[in-house]
C-alpha cells in the first residue's frame, strides 16, 4: 500500500499542493521559533537573552502546534473527501480498510515530509529575521548568534508528521465510518473550550492592574473561546440558516446548499473565528497596555517590550496563517464544487447567478463567523480593560475590529468568487461529466 | 422581472416545427493539423414536428451527444443553424444560451444531474427559481405524483434508487414546460424495469403533454419507444425508420456498424 501512496502523489502532485502548503507553513512556523531555543541553549549566551528567547519559543511554539494540527486537518479533511470516489473504486477493487487507511496515511506523511524538508530554509532565515528583531530592540544582547539545531529540526518535522498522520487517520475514518460518536466528542470538546476558556477570562479580575502575566488569562481565554464557538459553529450555522428569509434563486439556493453543508464548512468556520477573535483581541489589548504605559509616565520595561514584540509576532503569524489556511480551504472546497456548479447550470443557472449563490454563502458563512469571533474576542478585551484601566471597551476597538473585518470579508469572498470564476470557465457539460 | 415578461411577448405559442437543424458542423481538435480533428458534425439538416418522439442512435464516436448538444444549445456548432421551436439559437455568452434555455428546453442526463444538497421537491421546482417564475406548488405534486414520487418530496437524490432519481428528473424537466425535451442515453444507468418506467413517462410526454422528446441512446429497445429513429453514422445522417421495432433497429445498426472504417 506505500508503494500505491508513493505512486499517487508522484503521479498528481496537484492534488496535494494545499495540503504541502500546510505542512511547509506549519513547520516553518514551528521550526522558526523553535531555533530560538536552540539559539537560548548555546554556551556564552546570558541569563536575560536565554529567557527572553526561551519565552517566545515556547508561547509562539504551542500556538504553532495547534495551528500545525488545524490546518494539516482541514486540508486533509478536504483533500479525501475529494477522493471519496477513488476510494471507493480501491474498495471495490479489493482494498480492506486497513489498507486504505494505511495509503491514505502513507501519503500524508510522505507529503509532510516534504513540506517540513522544504521549510527548513526559510525557517533559518525566518528565525535569524526573529533573533535580529529582538536585538533591534534590546531585548537580546548583539553578542548572540542564530543557532539551527535539533530541536528546531526535530520538533518542527515531528509535529508535522505526527499532525498529518493523525489528521489523515481521523479524515479516513470519518469517510469510512458514519458520523454519530464523533458529534458527541466534538460537543464535548466544545463546552470543555468554552468553560475553560470562561474561567481563563473570569480569573482576570483576580489579577492586579500592573501584573505581568495580566494578559496572558484573557488572550487565552479568548482562544479557547473562539476554539469551543468554531466546533458549535456548524450548529449556529444551520440555526441562522433557518431564520434567514432570503428570496431570488441566488438566496434560495444558498441557504438549501448550505444547510446540507453546514458541518463540512467547519473547518472554514474554525478559521475565520480564529482570526477574528486572536486579531481582535491581541491587537486591542496591546494597544490599551501601551496607552496605559504610556500614561502612566513610566518606560517600558524590558518585559514590557517583549511582551509587545511577542504579542505582534504571535498576531502576525496567526494573522497570515490562518489567511493562508483561509484561502487554501476556500479554494480546494469551491474547484470541489466544479461538478455541483455544472449541474446547477444545466438545470438553468447562468453563471451570474452560480456566481450570486457562491457570494450569498460567503457572506452568510463570513457573517457567522465574525460575529462568534468577536463576541470571544470581546470576552477576553473587556475582562483586560476593566482591570488594566476603568473603562469597559477601549475606544480603538472599533477601528481594529474594522480592519480584522475588512481582511477577513476580503479573504473568504475574494477566494471563492475568483476560484467559482475560474472553476465556471469549463463547459457545463464537461464539468458534470468529470467525476461522473 | 421585466425580462420574462418581455420574452412573454415575443412568445406565439408554439411553432409546428420543434427543432430545426441547417447545415451544423463541429469539429473537434486543433484546425490546422487534419489528422488531429475530429469532425463530429458534417453539415446535418434535420426537422423535427412538434409532439414527436425520436431517438438517435448510432455507433460510438458517431456524433450522437454532440448533436444532443448543439441542439440544445450546451455547444455552439461551428457552422449552421439551430431553430428551437421557431428560435434561431443564437447565443452570444453562456448567460444569453441559459436564458433561451429554460423555456424552450428541458433535460434529462444519464447522470440524473439533480443536486444532492437539495430535496425531491426542490429540485423539481429548480428550474422555476431560477427563471424566476412563480412556482405553483400544487402542479408540483401533481407532476411529482404523476411519475410516481408524490410520497417523496421531502427525499434527497442519495436516498432514492436511479429509476427514481431519473423520474425526478424527468419531472424536473416537465415543470418548466419546454416545448423540447433532451434526454442524453436517459436509461443508460438503469434496470429494464426501471428502463421501462422512464421511458413510458417520456412517452407520456410526448402523448399526453404534446411536448417534443429527442433521445441520444445506444439501446434497441430504448429506441423502440420512439415514434422515429434517426441513425448518425461518422458526423452525418444515416438513415430514418419510423415505427420502429426492436429487431428492425438492432438488424440497422448492426448494418451501420459494418460501414464503420474501424471497429467498434
Amino acid at each position: 500500500m506505500l508503494t500505491l501512496a508513493l505512486r499517487s502523489v508522484r503521479q498528481r502532485p496537484g492534488q496535494f499542493a494545499s495540503t504541502l502548503l500546510a505542512a511547509f507553513l506549519g513547520a516553518g512556523v514551528i521550526m522558526t521559533f523553535n531555533s530560538l531555543h536552540d539559539t537560548a541553549g548555546q554556551p556564552g549566551v546570558d541569563s536575560v537573552s536565554a529567557e527572553t528567547l526561551s519565552m517566545a519559543a515556547g508561547v509562539v511554539g504551542g500556538y504553532g502546534t495547534l495551528l500545525v494540527f488545524f490546518a494539516v486537518a482541514s486540508t486533509l479533511t478536504v483533500n479525501v473527501r475529494r477522493r471519496s470516489v477513488e476510494l471507493e473504486l480501491l474498495r471495490c477493487s479489493g482494498a480492506t480498510p486497513a489498507q486504505i487507511k494505511r495509503m491514505v496515511v502513507g501519503e500524508a506523511v510522505v507529503v509532510a515530509l516534504v513540506g517540513a524538508l522544504l521549510a527548513v530554509g526559510p525557517a533559518m532565515l525566518g528565525g535569524r529575521a526573529l533573533l535580529d528583531m529582538f536585538q533591534d530592540t534590546g531585548q537580546v544582547s548583539r553578542s548572540v548568534d542564530h543557532a539551527f539545531g535539533p530541536v528546531a529540526l526535530l520538533s518542527g518535522v515531528d509535529i508535522t508528521l505526527l499532525a498529518s498522520a493523525g489528521a489523515a487517520f481521523l479524515a479516513v475514518r470519518r469517510t469510512t465510518r458514519r458520523a454519530g460518536r464523533h458529534d458527541r466528542v466534538r460537543k464535548f470538546a466544545a463546552w470543555a473550550a468554552l468553560l475553560t476558556g470562561g474561567l481563563a477570562v473570569c480569573s482576570t479580575f483576580a489579577l492586579s492592574a500592573t501584573d505581568a502575566a495580566l494578559m496572558a488569562a484573557p488572550a487565552y481565554g479568548a482562544i479557547l473561546l473562539s476554539v469551543g464557538c468554531a466546533l458549535l459553529s456548524p450548529k449556529l450555522l444551520t440555526g441562522v440558516l433557518d431564520r434567514l428569509p432570503l428570496t431570488g434563486a441566488s438566496g434560495w439556493l444558498a441557504v438549501r446548499d448550505l444547510r446540507q453543508r453546514a458541518g463540512r464548512l467547519a473547518g472554514i468556520l474554525m478559521s475565520l473565528v480564529l482570526f477574528t477573535a486572536v486579531a481582535t483581541a491581541t491587537l486591542c489589548m496591546q494597544s490599551v497596555e501601551s496607552d496605559a504605559t504610556a500614561a502612566s509616565g513610566l518606560r517600558k520595561s524590558v518585559e514590557a517590550k517583549n511582551l509587545e514584540t511577542l504579542n505582534l509576532t504571535v498576531v502576525g503569524i496567526v494573522v497570515v496563517f490562518v489567511c493562508v489556511m483561509l484561502v487554501n480551504s476556500l479554494y480546494a472546497e469551491t474547484t470541489y464544487r466544479a461538478r455541483e456548479f455544472g449541474q446547477q447550470r444545466l438545470a438553468g443557472a447562468t453563471p451570474g447567478q452560480v456566481l450570486g449563490t457562491v457570494a450569498v454563502e460567503g457572506v452568510i458563512v463570513t457573517a457567522t463567523g465574525v460575529l462568534l469571533g468577536t463576541a470571544a474576542g470581546l470576552a477576553g478585551i473587556v475582562p483586560f480593560t476593566v482591570v488594566r484601566t476603568d473603562e469597559v471597551l477601549p475606544g480603538q476597538t472599533l477601528g481594529i475590529w474594522l480592519a480584522v473585518v475588512a481582511v477577513a470579508v476580503a479573504v473568504t469572498l475574494g477566494t471563492s468568487l475568483v476560484t467559482a470564476r475560474r472553476v465556471l470557465r469549463t463547459p457545463a457539460v464537461v464539468a458534470v461529466a468529470v467525476a461522473a | 422581472m421585466f425580462r420574462s415578461g418581455a420574452r412573454r411577448t415575443h412568445d406565439q405559442g408554439p411553432a409546428p416545427e420543434a427543432l430545426r437543424l441547417v447545415k451544423v458542423s463541429k469539429t473537434y481538435g486543433s484546425y490546422g493539423s487534419d489528422d488531429s480533428a475530429v469532425r463530429a458534425l458534417d453539415e446535418v439538416t434535420l426537422s423535427l414536428r412538434r409532439g414527436t418522439f425520436t431517438a438517435v442512435m448510432g455507433p460510438s464516436g458517431s456524433g450522437k451527444s454532440t448533436l444532443l448538444q448543439c441542439a440544445a444549445g450546451l455547444d455552439r456548432p461551428d457552422g449552421g443553424i439551430v431553430t428551437v421551436d421557431g428560435t434561431e439559437l443564437t447565443g452570444d455568452g453562456e448567460a444569453a444560451l441559459t436564458r433561451f434555455r429554460r423555456r424552450r428546453i428541458g433535460f434529462v442526463f444519464q447522470q440524473y444531474n439533480l443536486l444532492p444538497t437539495l430535496t425531491v421537491a426542490q429540485n423539481t421546482i429548480l428550474p422555476l427559481k431560477l427563471a424566476g417564475r412563480r412556482v405553483d406548488r400544487g402542479r408540483v405534486q401533481e407532476i411529482l405524483t404523476a411519475v410516481g414520487l408524490g410520497d417523496r418530496l421531502g427525499h434527497r437524490p442519495d436516498q432514492l434508487s436511479g429509476g427514481q432519481r431519473q423520474r425526478v428528473a424527468i419531472a424536473r424537466a416537465l415543470v418548466a414546460e419546454p416545448r423540447v425535451i433532451f434526454a442524453d442515453e436517459p436509461t443508460g444507468a438503469l434496470d429494464s424495469r426501471s428502463a421501462r418506467d422512464v421511458l413510458a413517462l417520456l412517452q407520456q410526454a410526448v402523448k399526453v403533454h404534446g411536448r417534443t422528446v429527442v433521445m441520444v441512446t445506444h439501446d434497441p429497445v430504448a429506441a423502440s419507444y420512439a415514434d422515429s429513429v434517426q441513425f448518425l453514422a461518422d458526423g452525418r445522417l444515416a438513415g430514418r425508420l419510423q415505427a420502429p421495432t426492436v429487431d428492425a433497429v438492432a438488424e440497422r445498426l448492426a448494418h451501420l456498424g459494418d460501414d464503420m472504417p474501424t471497429g467498434v
